[in-house]
């Protein structure tokens, strides 16, 4: 009975900083820049696709229907997976993918920055294992979600648990990016995201069950997007 | 795996291996070897030795459920091909088993290819997979375009049912520097929204990879519009990387075009003379 006892009390105390772990790597808090990007919002904003709560709430819908769930999200597994086997070879040829499937200078640019800067937070916050730094060391342009991916693995934390939260962590970006662009009060924005949470599930399916090939997402209309953004004229945001 | 084994192969299966090798001031068809039906029927000259132009036939027309092409070039270093094809390639309704063309190109350093098919047409009810792979060596050239319609767009015919993947990939030195891949597939709310394809029936990409891209030659290849559908232009460290969407093929091509005669000269030094047989 004692031994029963320690043990769920030790076990609860992992997955109680396993749980904050992940909150805070989903904070908007995480001081990587994600609040400098809109990922073609703004774009869409100035176009006139995003024009009120509903389009923006159907232009960050499609985005993760689109686009994330078929090349981000299950890209996210790979990397996360690559991290819990140890297989650097993995690991490297999946955030060369991610790279090399960024539509846009802008969009690269963006996955770059955030990935770096995670890395340097979590080399100096000294809480990932050796292995866990040798991987991330390995890598010259470390994407955001291979850094992302990685930290989740290295706390234990369950693949379907740290996409969540990659996940929600992006789409309350978004939520926050249509605020400022389009604008949108803070209610309407809560709004957006209780509905874009509630298809969390359908998504996290969607990219595990995505076979290695069949990855990648002709998201051309973003990629067009994304384009315009480059040279618009009067701009808030990096992407 | 017992199913495959025990039914006959159903399509055609082709091959064709090309090597293209600078001789003197000419570039030479070295080597071309096929099986089945995919032929180049004759190396050209319309610009002069330097350039060969090789137009890529396929008798039967059209590719069906089962068949297999593969298309291989390479090209040594100083030779300049530009490939193309008669008319769009065309991938038949099928009740049966996935079709599939890989095509892959190598490009050695000092070597240029421009590969500039006409476009694919995906009928309503195919099965495709299409795969095509640039593996450039530093130093090599690169102009390439694909653009694909769902359904006949002459008709009224809709992508209401069928199935594409549809695969680019960049490699240089073993390492894939840029990729554009997924699935179209009918039905999909990816079709119609302004993230996807937009409702758009025609979608295509062109890339251009050789030393001498810069933000001056990116900046002029944005003037161009295209006349229907949305274009734009972006350049990544590897690659400057144009996108269409739009209700045409003649526009998608005209859009790629006008950027290839911006291109050309600037990376080839070459006039953008447009190949004859783009207009038959």
């Amino acid at each position: 009975m004692r031994i029963m006892i320690t043990t769920t009390a030790s076990t609860s105390t992992d997955a109680d900083v396993s749980l904050a772990r992940l909150l805070r790597l989903a904070s908007p808090a995480l001081p990587v820049g994600a609040y400098s990007y809109s990922q073609a919002l703004e774009w869409a904003v100035e176009s006139g696709t995003v024009h009120d709560a509903a389009t923006a709430e159907n232009w960050i819908a499609d985005v993760l229907a689109v686009s994330i769930v078929r090349c981000e999200a299950p890209v996210w597994l790979r990397l996360h997976a690559a991290c819990a086997a140890n297989d650097p070879q993995a690991y490297a040829r999946w955030n060369e993918f991610f790279l090399a499937a960024r539509e846009t200078v802008e969009l690269r640019a963006e996955t770059v920055q955030m990935g770096r800067s995670l890395v340097a937070l979590l080399a100096r916050a000294g809480e990932l294992p050796e292995t866990s730094r040798a991987l991330l060391a390995m890598l010259d342009e470390p994407v955001f979600p291979a850094a992302f991916a990685c930290a989740a693995s290295a706390w234990r934390i369950a693949p379907r648990a740290g996409l969540t939260a990659y996940l929600f962590s992006w789409a309350e970006n978004q939520a926050i990016a249509a605020v400022k662009l389009v604008p949108l009060g803070q209610s309407a924005a809560q709004d957006i995201l209780a509905r874009v949470i509630a298809a969390l599930p359908g998504a996290l399916d969607q990219a595990f069950a995505i076979e290695d090939e069949a990855i990648g997402s002709l998201a051309f209309g973003l990629a067009i997007a994304s384009c315009r953004h480059e040279t618009q004229y009067s701009r808030l945001f990096r992407s | 795996m017992s199913q495959a084994c025990a039914a006959k192969p159903l399509g055609w299966e082709a091959r064709l291996g090309l090597r293209f090798e600078r001789a003197g001031g000419r570039t030479v068809l070295a080597d071309r070897r096929h099986s089945g039906p995919l032929v180049v029927q004759k190396a050209l000259y319309p610009e002069g030795d330097a350039v060969c132009h090789a137009v890529i036939v396929h008798p039967p027309g059209g590719i069906a459920g089962g068949d297999r092409l593969e298309i291989e070039a390479a090209l040594d270093p100083g030779a300049h091909a530009l490939i193309t094809t008669p008319g769009a390639t065309r991938w038949y309704r099928t009740s049966g088993p996935e079709a599939a063309q890989t095509v892959k190109l190598r490009v050695a350093a000092g070597a240029t290819l421009e590969w500039l098919p006409q476009e694919t047409i995906f009928f309503e009810g195919c099965r495709a997979r299409y795969r095509i792979e640039f593996d450039v060596e530093p130093g090599g050239r690169l102009l390439a375009w694909e653009f694909a319609c769902l359904g006949r767009v002459r008709t009224s015919e809709r992508f209401a049912s069928g199935e594409a993947f549809q695969s680019l990939s960049l490699k240089t030195g073993g390492r894939v520097h840029w990729t554009e891949r997924g699935r179209i597939v009918a039905g999909n709310s990816a079709l119609g929204s302004s993230v996807g394809l937009g409702g758009h029936s025609v979608f295509g990409t062109l890339l251009a990879s050789a030393p001498g891209l810069d933000a001056g030659l990116a900046a002029a290849c944005r003037e161009p519009r295209p006349a229907l559908g949305e274009g734009a232009v972006t350049l990544l460290p590897y690659a400057l990387v144009a996108r269409f969407l739009g209700p045409s093929a003649e526009s998608a091509r005209d859009y790629f075009s006008a950027l290839w005669r911006i291109l050309r000269p600037a990376l080839l030094r070459l006039e953008g003379t447009e190949p004859r047989i783009w207009r038959t």
